[in-house]
């Protein structure tokens, strides 16, 4: 008896070592994006992973066993929220055990909260393909969306790390203020493609367009998640020539051969994007990667 | 706000009815020739508590009114100071960073030489908009936008209140969804269900459903997560049966990185056990599983502790405690079709303890080989007392092996390949039956294992193929068909228009070994499968 309290005193110390050995915050964040802005917010104070490659697509990712260990040590959570991760989040969750990012606790970040998502379909049937019954949720994409997100995650940062608050504060406001500055040139440089037509494979942009000003309503995807088929992709050819479009814009994961081929019936140029940080080369900062879209953008609609 | 300003009027309506309605009582009153002055006394006095409870609400309006500005101009205080902080943000910015656009001067307010907004109302919500207000911005870019986010300020008390996404759905207490599974069959051998092992695998030649399900899953409170799936499954005569698959709660988060859950669930016994039938990546159970864990795979009523151990992989440690009882815990107290089984009449043994109860522990282990392969393994066991005879009992050892690439730049999961391995090993003491009938008690060493691979090898399309392989041990004594060895191939080709709905198309080549009683002989079956799920959106588990 006396030999197994020991044991179990030994093993609680070292587990309490463990968990105190480093007073950073645990961050894990399901994509990319969310964990850029983590690592902006919190700096040295935060010790952020993220579940999902930026390059793979958001809606399949592998529930992974290794992302049960991460989740069971993180003190803070930052998901999208709005279905987003439905198809891999909730057994991870279930499994992880850790009642510090359990819904409704102050370690759970669901960044849609606070965003008035767009295209929330008045009647959800999957006959129109894989929709998101409560919005489109690829909204990071928008970079005042990303402030309000940034300032949700220095608020929980605060919340869980009290001590550290005042510099989560600051660099959020910093974060924010950057974003006001660089919108100011992104704006500059999109406003001579104000109404321009774009063409995207997968209906994820709608927030880029709004932001703006361009359109984006025509998919290579007849439906969401919806493979493209000849004669839908002959009808946006003819689109696209009606409408003069310039651009396609790909996710790394799409498939280019088709795009390739819409982009040579039409004289369209392929915009290789990406909803997250990390994506493309030299994008490892949230700002890096609007940058990045907007520079990619306006070259193939400017047509040079 | 609105609601605050619609109560006073809703209560002059309600007093107004209700003056009114007394009014008409008065004058419909037939007793009375004229009106009488106490009646009209009373009126008066009802008016006058009407007017004054009218003054007393007006009162408190204007109370709260003036409550609310001041806190209107404490909030604009605050956004005062916000804006400040911000201003005094970017000027450090602007002067630590050379290609900060910020300028350290801001022009008057009202000035616009910029000119692409840096809000949006349409985004975020302007009310608490914690960011610079168009007047004093020197860009004329918004920076905030109600429209998008319409709560800028996601204040702690927002997040509690807001509305939270539960897992599988933000607006429903239960998540349900419904799987319907068929297939067509056609094989050499006239009665397929001899051939194949699994309950849920086709039964005869033409079209079967052997598996629709009904699923329900959501958080039962705070503590505990609840799941139940139900299955109708049409015989050769097309009656429907129903079985109760699972029912469990479980807890979602104990201490000590522990896990709960107790009902009518699959044992924790190798990797496919577990797993429901759409989940497979073939037609049918693989005959290891089938013969040795019975048709229905290894579940029934129980209770389960899982610890994830403190080791910095996934490592997890389980223990479930199972009646172990019928046919769904088929190689332990299992009275057999007819209470029989290999050749013996059966006991029909009730818990004399704890120690008659299934036991199954099992260990499992996951690492991660790179950013895009992953790896599990497992081991696991079952003990418990079987039905042929009194003290007899029951020992499986299973190992597990799981390995799954997944390309980085996956596209709806595409592409992947999956190699999926398992062996068995059962101890089956078999007794001489009830009274000691059965001529000798034998002890048969089963085992048997399989192992498929999976390739994804284009968007929505899989090609797999899988080995069988089952060694019973022979016997003197007794001629069941589920005891005799043999072996099965079978190459498959999948298609997923979407993750809803999948087609599949399987060939089985089975050999039967020949044994003292039975003949060797080989089949071959071609099955197509088809299946669609409703409702809540699956999540996958690793």
């Amino acid at each position: 008896m006396k030999t197994r309290r020991l044991i179990l005193a030994g093993l609680a110390s070292v587990l309490a070592l463990v968990s105190t050995a480093d007073a950073q915050l645990n961050v894990v964040a399901t994509l990319a994006d969310f964990g850029a802005i983590a690592r902006e917010i919190g700096g040295d104070h935060v010790d952020v992973s993220v579940l999902a490659k930026p390059t793979e697509d958001e809606h399949f990712v592998d529930a992974r066993p290794s992302f049960v260990i991460k989740l069971r040590n993180a003190d803070v959570l930052i998901e999208g929220g709005a279905e987003l991760e439905i198809g891999w989040l909730p057994p991870l969750l279930q499994n992880a055990r850790n009642e510090k990012i359990e819904v409704g606790a102050p370690g759970r970040v669901v960044a849609s909260q606070g965003v008035r998502l767009m295209n929330i379909p008045d009647n959800a049937t999957r006959a129109a393909g894989d929709v998101h019954a409560l919005g489109n949720p690829h909204y990071m994409i928008d970079p005042i969306i990303a402030k309000t997100v940034a300032q949700h995650i220095a608020q929980t940062f605060s919340t869980c790390d009290a001590a550290n608050a005042a510099l989560y504060d600051a660099n959020y406001n910093h974060f924010a203020a950057t974003i006001d500055a660089k919108l100011q040139e992104w704006g500059k440089a999109m406003l001579p493609f104000k109404g321009a037509n774009v063409v995207a494979y997968h209906d994820s942009w709608p927030y880029l367009a709004h932001r703006f000003g361009i359109t984006i309503d025509t998919f290579l995807e007849p439906k969401p998640g919806i493979p493209p088929s000849p004669s839908h992709l002959a009808e946006v050819i003819d689109k696209m020539r009606a409408q003069n479009s310039k651009a396609i814009i790909l996710e790394p994961f799409h498939n280019r051969k088709i795009a390739e081929k819409v982009a040579a019936a039409t004289g369209a140029r392929i915009v290789d994007a990406a909803q997250y940080p990390g994506a493309l080369p030299g994008t490892d900062t949230y700002v890096e990667l609007i940058d990045a879209l907007v520079s990619r953008l306006t070259v193939a609609l400017g047509g040079q | 706000m609105s609601i605050r300003v619609i109560s006073p009027a809703i209560l002059c309506l309600t007093l107004l009815t209700s003056g009114a309605a007394s009014a008409q009582q008065t004058t419909t009153a037939p007793s009375a020739p004229s009106m009488q002055s106490s009646d009209m006394e009373s009126l008066k006095q009802q008016m006058l508590r009407m007017q004054s409870s009218l003054e007393a609400q007006q009162t408190r309006h204007q109370r709260e009114v003036a409550a609310l500005t001041a806190q209107v101009e404490r909030l604009h205080t605050t956004i005062a100071d916000l804006q400040k902080s911000v201003a005094a943000n970017a000027t450090v910015s602007a002067a630590a960073k050379p290609t900060g656009t910020a300028p350290a001067e801001r022009p008057p307010s009202g000035a616009a030489d910029a000119a692409f907004p840096t809000t949006d109302d349409d985004v975020v919500a302007a009310k608490a908009q914690p960011a610079v207000p168009a007047k004093q911005t020197q860009a004329a870019f918004p920076t905030t936008d109600a429209s998008v986010t319409p709560a800028a300020t996601p204040t702690a008390a927002a997040r509690l209140t807001g509305p939270l996404t539960i897992v599988g759905g933000a607006k429903t207490f239960l998540n349900i969804s419904f799987d319907g599974q068929f297939s067509g069959a056609t094989s050499t051998e006239k009665h397929l269900d001899t051939l194949e092992v699994g309950d849920h695998d086709p039964h005869q030649r033409g079209f079967n459903a052997r598996n629709v399900e009904l699923a329900l899953d959501g958080a039962v409170d705070p503590y505990f997560e609840g799941f139940a799936n139900i299955v109708f499954k049409l015989d050769n005569n097309n009656e429907t049966s129903v079985e109760l698959e699972e029912a469990v709660m479980q807890t979602t988060t104990l201490p000590w990185n522990l896990q709960v859950k107790g009902g009518q669930f699959f044992a924790p016994l190798g990797r496919i056990n577990a797993q429901h039938p759409h989940a497979w990546d073939f037609v049918d159970t693989p005959l290891v599983n089938g013969r040795l864990l019975g048709p229905d795979g290894l579940r029934g009523l129980g209770a389960q502790v899982a610890w994830l151990t403190p080791l910095p992989w996934y490592s997890q440690l389980s223990l479930a405690a199972q009646n172990g009882s019928g046919s769904t815990g088929f190689s332990f107290r299992n009275r057999g079709d007819g209470d029989t089984f290999y050749g013996r009449t059966t006991v029909d043994r009730q818990l004399g303890g704890a120690g008659d109860l299934l036991f199954v522990p099992r260990f499992e282990n996951s690492f991660d080989l790179s950013a895009t392969q992953t790896l599990m393994v497992g081991a696991s066991g079952a003990f418990g007392p079987n039905d042929t005879g009194t003290d007899q009992r029951t020992q499986i050892y299973a190992a597990d092996f799981f390995y799954k690439w997944k390309s980085a730049h996956s596209s709806r999961g595409w592409p992947f390949v999956k190699w999926q391995s398992e062996a068995l090993m059962r101890r089956f003491e078999a007794g001489r039956g009830v009274d000691y009938t059965f001529p000798v008690s034998e002890t048969f060493d089963d085992w048997g294992a399989y192992s498929q691979v999976v390739w994804g090898f284009s968007e929505g399309w899989t090609a797999g193929l899988r080995g069988d392989f089952l060694h019973m041990q022979e016997s003197a004594f007794t001629d069941d068909p589920e005891r005799q060895s043999r072996w099965r191939t079978s190459p498959n080709v999948t298609w997923f228009p979407t993750e809803f709905s999948k087609f599949r198309l399987q060939y089985n080549h089975d050999f039967l070994e020949a044994n003292r009683f039975l003949a060797s002989g080989s089949e071959d079956s071609v099955f197509l499968q088809f299946e669609f799920s409703l409702g809540a959106h699956a999540a996958h588990k690793f």
